[in-house]
């Protein structure tokens, strides 16, 4: 059977677009990303989404509704400008945001969103690069998230301090900074957090050796802790504010 | 000069509807590749896609082959319609052989008409500078290239070959997406179409490598027949990748585009010598 030049082509056009129209009709044919990201398929994070999976083209919106990490808090930890609508956010953009960042050699972008969801989410994550947060993003894991006092170490070494002028910038809200006024005499009490045990020098290796455990979200009131995890708060309170008054004579 | 005289250059002795297939997939290739600029902003054209040309690269299905296989996940910037285009160029190869290189991919389509230049300058010296015996074994440097794209793809779970994809660079000179390494590429290969016909085709394309593989088991072959052939050398000289036809009776070689130049639709004087025929052996 010969084939010539003409019939080559007719042929071309209809098993190429024939493909095209057949997979389209049958909902196949995608060309840009289902926003969704692939799931764990074992161990004990598994069926749930992967952080390691999240791409540069997903929004803000795309996380909070694979991740439940809500907008405003990526908005946050990101620094978003607020004249920006956070929701509709794509993460690549961030690449623009901190340009002057990745010049420096400590680039934020879709690694540091993967690595900040996977430690918000509790998720499993292995770094495969240095990746390098924000700082709003490293106060607000140490805030809501529950860090091993390794990942609380590497937060502390790659967090990078913003020089855009803070009215750019996602409002933070005024509870937060009145907490942090508040709070600057360095008296354990019962509203003490693990976060403010912190900020007073308390290393987070005596902060385990002392609760015999790692350190739940730094949020986490020390006394609350104790209650729930049935040691006796006065015990704590006495050797930890020795340490205190130690660090802080 | 009227449209007719225009008419009858282009056709003369040519395969002139593959010059017109060519040309309909550079400009459509090219109309997606702005609208997909200009939809990031919002004013994308209706009814075109304005898919990235990531999603419409038949290779971008082959380089996702092992992390697809391996946890069902496509790398990075690389979806489902890539995997159906490279499904969809298999079929066609198996048919045809490397059809889509000869016919549809635009890079080879843009390097061909640079070597038309090259032709006008360099007369009948135009793609034969370099000597047979280095030239021999420069085209397997393709699979080469191909093996470290597979292999650097599969370990990254990345589009490393992104960066220096001159096909990607070329649609997308006016964006900021595109690599210093991709530019020399492409500067350097549409520089040596002037000297070379299809550089990159023959020494350095991944997917022509994986095509090329079906010219040993297509079904539709360039066939010559040994007692009509007048033996001028007319399909040698045309053949844009150098094969010589005049001493085969089917061309197995693995760098055939399947372009039909050589053909006696096009290039051989001698009627029903030099066909595309199925079935040959």
């Amino acid at each position: 059977m010969k084939l010539t030049a003409k019939p080559l082509a007719v042929i071309l056009f209809v098993i190429l677009f024939g493909s095209i129209i057949f997979t389209t009709a049958m909902n196949w044919w995608q060309t840009e990303s289902q926003k969704v990201p692939a799931t764990f398929t074992e161990g004990e994070a598994a069926g749930e989404y992967n952080p390691a999976d999240i791409r540069g083209s997903y929004t803000f919106q795309d996380i909070e509704n694979s991740f439940k990490v809500p907008v405003e808090d990526l908005a946050k930890a990101f620094a978003i400008p607020a004249d920006r609508d956070a929701a509709a956010y794509a993460i690549k953009d961030l690449e623009t945001l901190y340009a002057v960042q990745a010049e420096a050699g400590t680039e934020i972008g879709t690694g540091s969103v993967r690595y900040f969801t996977a430690l918000y989410t509790g998720l499993p994550y292995e770094l495969v690069e240095e990746t390098f947060l924000p700082a709003p993003a490293v106060e607000l894991l140490k805030s809501k998230a529950t860090l091993t006092v390794e990942q609380l170490a590497y937060l502390e070494a790659h967090s990078i301090a913003l020089e855009v002028p803070m009215t750019t910038l996602t409002q933070v809200p005024t509870e937060e900074v009145k907490l942090e006024e508040e709070n600057t005499d360095t008296i354990l009490k019962g509203k003490t957090t693990f976060q403010e045990l912190l900020d007073w020098g308390v290393s987070p290796e005596f902060i385990v050796s002392t609760i015999g455990a790692a350190i739940p979200a730094p949020g986490v009131k020390v006394k609350d802790y104790c209650t729930e995890a049935n040691l006796n708060f006065e015990e704590i309170k006495v050797v930890l504010q020795a340490e205190i008054d130690r660090l802080n004579p | 000069m009227t449209i007719a005289k225009y008419w009858n250059k282009f056709t003369r002795r040519r395969i002139w509807v593959r010059n017109l297939v060519q040309i309909f997939f550079f400009a459509l290739i090219a109309l997606i590749s702005v609208n997909h600029t200009l939809a990031e902003s919002g004013k994308g054209i209706p009814f075109l896609s304005s898919a990235s040309l990531h999603a419409l690269c038949p290779f971008g299905g082959v380089v996702t082959i092992y992390q697809y296989a391996v946890s069902g996940t496509f790398v990075q910037k690389i979806h489902e319609s890539a995997f159906i285009l490279m499904i969809v160029g298999f079929i066609l190869a198996i048919l045809f052989g490397p059809v889509f290189c000869g016919w549809i991919c635009p890079f080879g389509s843009i390097q061909e008409w640079f070597g038309r230049l090259g032709k006008k300058i360099f007369k009948r010296r135009y793609n034969r500078f370099i000597p047979a015996k280095f030239d021999r074994w420069l085209r397997y440097l393709r699979y080469l290239v191909l093996a470290w794209i597979v292999y650097m793809t599969a370990a990254s779970g990345s589009l490393v070959f992104a960066e220096f994809d001159p096909y990607f660079t070329l649609f997308n000179l006016w964006s900021s997406e595109i690599a210093i390494g991709g530019l020399i590429i492409l500067v350097v290969t549409l520089a040596g179409s002037l000297f070379v016909e299809r550089p990159w085709c023959k020494y350095a394309c991944p997917y022509g490598a994986v095509l090329g593989v079906s010219n040993l088991f297509r079904i539709f072959r360039i066939r010559r027949v040994a007692g009509t052939c007048k033996l001028d050398g007319a399909c040698d000289i045309y053949c844009p990748m150098n094969i010589k036809v005049s001493d085969k009776t089917i061309v197995r070689d693995h760098q055939c585009i399947s372009c039909l130049e050589c053909t006696s639709e096009a290039r051989c004087p001698a009627a029903g010598t030099v066909d595309f025929v199925a079935g040959a052996k």
